[in-house]
């Protein structure tokens, strides 16, 4: 098959492994377990903080209570007030800290303002800083609502504890700027991928439609040979059918010798910008494949290739029945295609005959390759195809110029016509012809062999089949001694088979 | 180099039918395949970039599809993970930037 149909066969294999059905359901199940494991994790750690945040919240309850036994105006030990200013900045939830602060705070006026922030800041040094790194904000936040509602003492108490736990939960996090760098470049290119969208496939569809004016309209080369024209029905019908982005056909029929042609436009992903950063790796130019079908009775036994030197060896590998029924042809004595090109027939015969002295000279000839036909790749007729099961195909491979220089295909195009007309008309001579019937029997019969090999493995499995759905209906009938019975019986049957048969003769 | 008669011939002449293509032997839509590995990756291990990734190649998959051979589920699939991959890093509960929002 070579290394092209190997890469194919990689590729299917590729795609059956990674069909919807089985890789999904791996993957979902994967993604579950994935998410219910971090959210137990997640949620056990949080239980684990907050059952310490409040055994903390408790022990200074119970501190503070201890220490308002005594009269309030002595303040805590370690803090050293330079004013008179006494506050005992307990923890924000005690109800009776608050109490005492309010009434200080009605003695004192307009003072315990000034003095917030320096009091504020003691405090601060004074608890201890990992359990309460939040709490000189939540403190004044605390006061800040406490100072104009003096009446509220229950609305602050309970929003007390709410600052106060977020706070030792936010500690862990770095309070820094925050970069969106990720965001802003993803966000871009989204934008940037959408323009390049419209205007690629913008540019697309102006190439297609301008070889369609080229080609394709009223009194173009196509319409002047075949009559039907355009996938449509009726007379309005577009002429091209627009398949992809990227992929552009133009159908038609009605013409003698042939049942129908098809051109299929394969531009550059134009219109996707991840696949044009890859053509700065691997180049493609745009494309055209003409695929005619010639009729049955038209076309003689004829296979036959031109391709460019450096991919004749790469066509010949591709192609299966290039492999099986030609090889390169090399002429040296006589006027022949030009340097760039070879060509690959079965017989050297129709080599000669198909190329003859007037197509070297306006197309495929040293001079006017060079000046007419710069856009060809490669061209294949064959009566043995082997994709699809239309068999008898000549095919054309083309690159499209720029829309502005439409008028470069017009030699090619014309070609193609052509060559409708010379291989539907040519004959083989008798010898030709039957060295190249023998070769198809040949190869007709190989494959036939082979084919048989698969359908004599197809009838046995279905006999295997039916043996067994026979033996599953048994035994839902039948009683397990039955079976049983019959299984021995079975088995002995099988070991006579096997056994060799041994000859015996008389001898006495 | 061709007769002078007219070589069309309406009579035979054959309407277009569309080749029928067996989902099995298409080419594998290598972008769907990226979407959905980034976008496991972006829901599983919380990463940003792999959301981002997925959400692209979810695009580029999208917009690469030609009309024979529609075959939307594992788009739709990858799509999926896409979104959920960019709530769970953005919005989600572990998320910094949610965070920073009810910590405020």
């Amino acid at each position: 098959m070579g290394k092209a149909g190997r890469i194919s066969q990689i590729h299917r294999w590729m795609g059956s492994l990674f069909r919807v059905d089985r890789l999904s359901w791996w993957l979902v199940v994967l993604a579950v377990l994935a998410l219910l494991g971090q959210e137990i994790v997640r949620s056990s750690v949080l239980v684990v903080a907050v059952s310490a945040e409040f055994e903390g919240f408790g022990d200074e309850l119970e501190e503070i209570e201890d220490e308002l036994d005594q009269p309030f105006v002595v303040p805590p030990p370690v803090l050293k007030e330079p004013s008179g200013f006494q506050n005992d900045h307990g923890p924000p939830s005690d109800e009776l800290v608050e109490d005492q602060v309010q009434d200080q705070e009605l003695a004192r006026g307009g003072n315990s303002v000034a003095h917030e922030p320096a009091v504020v800041k003691k405090v601060a040094e004074y608890w201890d800083e990992d359990e309460f790194e939040g709490f000189p904000e939540d403190t004044s936040e605390h006061h800040a609502s406490v100072f104009p509602n003096e009446g509220s003492a229950a609305g602050s108490k309970q929003t007390a504890p709410a600052p106060a736990g977020p706070a030792a939960k936010k500690a862990p996090v770095p309070k820094g700027p925050q970069t969106y760098y990720i965001e802003v470049v993803g966000t871009l290119f989204l934008i940037a991928y959408v323009t390049f969208y419209f205007i690629g496939r913008k540019r697309n569809e102006k190439l297609a439609l301008a070889w369609a004016t080229h080609f394709a309209c009223k009194d173009g080369i196509f319409d002047k040979n075949f009559s039907l024209l355009g996938t449509g029905d009726g007379v309005d019908s577009p002429l091209l059918m627009k398949e992809g982005q990227n992929v552009f056909k133009f159908y038609a029929s009605g013409r003698r010798y042939c049942e129908s042609l098809l051109a299929t436009m394969d531009f550059r992903s134009r219109h996707d910008m991840i696949t044009l950063l890859w053509y700065l790796v691997s180049p493609r130019k745009d494309e055209m494949t003409i695929d005619v079908h010639m009729n049955e009775d038209a076309m003689d036994s004829v296979i036959f290739a031109v391709a460019r030197r450096k991919n004749a060896k790469t066509l010949l590998k591709e192609r299966a029945d290039l492999q099986q029924f030609a090889s390169i042809v090399n002429v040296t004595n006589r006027k022949w295609l030009s340097e760039e090109l070879t060509a690959i027939s079965e017989s050297r015969e129709v080599a000669f005959d198909l190329m003859t002295d007037a197509l070297l000279e306006q197309v495929f000839g040293e001079k006017a390759f060079a000046k007419f036909s710069s856009h060809f790749i490669a061209m294949h007729f064959t009566d043995q195809s082997p994709y699809g099961a239309h068999r008898k195909i000549l095919q054309f491979k083309f690159t499209i110029p720029a829309e502005d220089r439409m008028a470069e295909m017009t030699r090619l195009i014309t070609t193609v016509i052509y060559f409708i007309d010379a291989v539907g008309r040519y004959k083989l001579s008798p010898q030709a012809r039957s060295k190249a019937d023998a070769t198809r029997e040949k190869v007709a019969r190989q494959a036939f062999k082979e084919s048989e090999k698969e359908r004599q493995e197809a009838v046995l499995r279905r006999k295997e089949e039916r043996r067994k759905a026979l033996e599953e209906a048994d035994a839902a009938r039948f009683s397990p001694e039955v079976l049983r019975k019959r299984e021995e019986k079975e088995r002995a049957r099988q070991l006579k088979k096997s056994m060799p048969k041994i000859k015996m003769t008389r001898a006495h | 180099m061709s007769d002078k008669a007219d070589p069309r011939q309406p009579a035979a002449a054959k309407p277009y039918v569309h080749p029928v293509m067996n989902p099995v032997d298409l080419p594998p839509d290598y972008p769907s395949l990226l979407a959905v590995m980034c976008g496991v990756i972006g829901v599983m291990l919380r990463n940003k970039i792999g959301s981002w990734f997925a959400l692209i190649f979810c695009l580029q998959s999208f917009i690469n599809m030609k009309n024979v051979e529609t075959d939307l589920k594992q788009v739709v699939m990858a799509f999926t993970f896409a979104v959920m991959g960019m709530i769970t890093n953005y919005l989600g509960p572990g998320s910094k930037a949610a965070a920073t929002q009810t910590g405020g």
